[in-house]
């Protein structure tokens, strides 16, 4: 549990090294990071196919995909307030301190739901239990696909 | 609901208010969505936790699986869209986007 709650600090840190560095590429690499030790906390809590989709997509694939539009967009021109930096380290102490205090009680409050055990393998699950969610997703792929084509076809643009 | 799932949840809050806080108050367009990948960690660590708890991790991993692949295209077509957006402003300013006429 110790090398858990570890790990747990390590994603969070990760995380807020991506908001606050100003250097996009670096906080695009933290937040690889972050996603790797997601990826091994998923392990360690007995999913390993979560575990595994989350190192090799949202941590190769997508931090693949921000490194290549900073690289075209060269980062752009945007530069962020210091109050905003400035004022985080602030707001994220205030919000631990409430947290701690109120998180466990107001969760208390929660009626937890009874749910339908779910048994048998993960392909079992994916395949027969939520088949509805696996339509969905070729929908959405789908959707994805022909809204990059879209926004990137040629000649299409009459104004530049 | 267990004391681990508490603890989950602590740090789940703490992730939502990073992911938040960037979306309010940053200014690059990358930065959002850098923003909205942790928003991201957070509800898929929430799923996991949940599913671990009340003994049902197989339907909590298919849903944190169905919703990385959706990342994925959201990612794709956001960025697509910064990369035209770029083109067109030559800025990745959210500010300079809202002056935007015609």
């Amino acid at each position: 549990m110790v090398l858990q709650i570890l790990l747990l600090f390590g994603l969070v840190f990760f995380s807020v090294l991506a908001i606050l560095i100003k250097d996009l590429l670096k906080a695009a690499i933290s937040l690889a990071f972050a996603s790797l030790l997601l990826g091994i906390i998923f392990f360690r809590m007995n999913s390993p196919y979560a575990g595994v989709f989350e190192i090799s997509v949202v941590a190769g694939l997508i931090t693949v995909l921000f490194m290549l539009t900073i690289a075209l967009t060269k980062g752009g021109d945007a530069v962020e307030s210091k109050t905003a930096s400035f004022a985080f380290p602030a707001f994220f102490v205030i919000f631990i301190i409430i947290d701690a205090l109120v998180m466990k009680k107001l969760l208390q409050k929660v009626p937890a739901l009874p749910g339908p055990e779910v048994g048998g393998t993960i392909g079992q699950v994916l395949w027969k239990a939520r088949t509805l969610d696996l339509v969905c997703q070729i929908a959405i792929i789908f959707a994805g696909v022909f809204a990059v084509l879209a926004l990137f076809r040629k000649g299409g643009n009459k104004d530049e | 609901m267990n004391n681990t799932w508490f603890l989950y949840m602590f740090f789940v809050a703490v992730l939502l208010f990073t992911g938040i806080y960037c979306l309010l108050a940053m200014r690059n367009l990358i930065k959002l969505f850098i923003g909205i990948g942790v928003i991201g960690k957070a509800v898929s660590l929430a799923l996991i936790a949940t599913g671990l708890a009340k003994n049902n991790v197989l339907a909590a991993q298919s849903l944190v699986i169905t919703y990385i692949v959706v990342e994925v295209s959201l990612v794709a077509v956001a960025l697509a869209l910064i990369i035209n957006i770029y083109r067109k402003t030559k800025s990745l300013d959210v500010r300079k986007l809202a002056k935007l006429k015609g």
